[in-house]
């Protein structure tokens, strides 16, 4: 459905809530360092992020070749759509906790986070500059 | 799942690692104790670890399966260490036994110092979480602004 908001700011949105939990779960894993028998957990969502992104709305069609047309975003589809397909994927035990990992995880999580925040932001200053301009 | 959860996590592990710190700390003081309140030479302690939930009751019951996953740590308990006493011979020692030995904790300094320094490690890889977790607040605070 077409609406002011622009569908991407609902992707965005969502996932940084992923990134969120994923900050969580690296906190968990950084508290726990020193526990023994402690596994450390992950959280995964790029690849059924990506999935959720080449289905349809509707969830029937499927992108099988690089030179189809995305369906994801056709803007005459139903609502509904990424929200309720995802949820990440909590994986446990790989390995003991790595301080080198979790922190380099922790990092990239944060800038990514930084980034996605602009990403709206600048959204937002489109949309108030297209609505303040757009009536003189 | 919200931002307090991950301050809270880390705060559970600052709150840990202080506590096995206290632990080292009182292992050196007490390296050449030989008499306790409990009678014997001091016993060398070791804080023991366990992950544990952070929530509320309330938030316990809203959680969600995801959030199960996020656990805390505490000190579960504070266990002395197994290791024999170290018998050093000293007739002299009002604690001597009748053969002339005295029995001194066997607590290596090195070890403690080692501890030590891994304690402080995790305790700023805490302290780093929490002060991402609020980078993290502070920039989804600037979305509005």
């Amino acid at each position: 459905m077409k609406s002011l908001f622009s569908q991407h700011i609902d992707l965005t949105a969502r996932v940084m809530d992923f990134q969120l939990q994923r900050q969580n779960i690296v906190s968990a894993n950084l508290a726990n360092i020193n526990t023994p028998g402690y596994k450390a957990r992950h959280l995964e969502f790029e690849k059924d992020l990506q999935a959720a992104l080449d289905l349809s709305e509707t969830g029937a069609v499927a992108r099988t070749h690089p030179r189809h047309l995305p369906a994801a975003f056709s803007p005459d589809s139903a609502e509904a759509g990424l929200r309720k397909e995802l949820a990440p994927r909590v994986i446990q035990g790989l390995d003991n906790v790595d301080l080198d990992k979790e922190m380099a995880a922790m990092a990239k999580n944060n800038l990514l986070y930084s980034a996605l925040t602009t990403v709206i932001q600048k959204d937002f200053n489109g949309l108030k500059q297209l609505i303040q301009d757009g009536g003189k | 799942m919200d931002f307090m959860t991950a301050i809270d996590v880390g705060a559970s592990g600052l709150n840990a690692e202080r506590t096995h710190l206290n632990v080292i700390s009182m292992n050196l003081a007490n390296a050449k104790t030989t008499r306790t309140v409990d009678g014997g030479p001091y016993r060398r302690k070791e804080a023991i670890f366990r992950e544990t939930q952070v929530d509320s009751p309330f938030s316990r019951a809203m959680r969600t399966a995801l959030d199960d996953e996020v656990k805390g740590v505490r000190v579960e308990s504070i266990q002395n260490d197994r290791r024999p006493l170290k018998r050093v011979y000293e007739p002299g020692h009002p604690h001597a036994d009748e053969e002339g030995y005295v029995s001194y904790p066997d607590i290596n300094v090195v070890e403690e110092m080692t501890n030590m320094l891994s304690a402080m490690r995790a305790y700023e890889a805490n302290v780093s979480t929490i002060t991402t977790a609020k980078n993290m607040f502070t920039k989804a605070l600037e979305i509005g602004r």
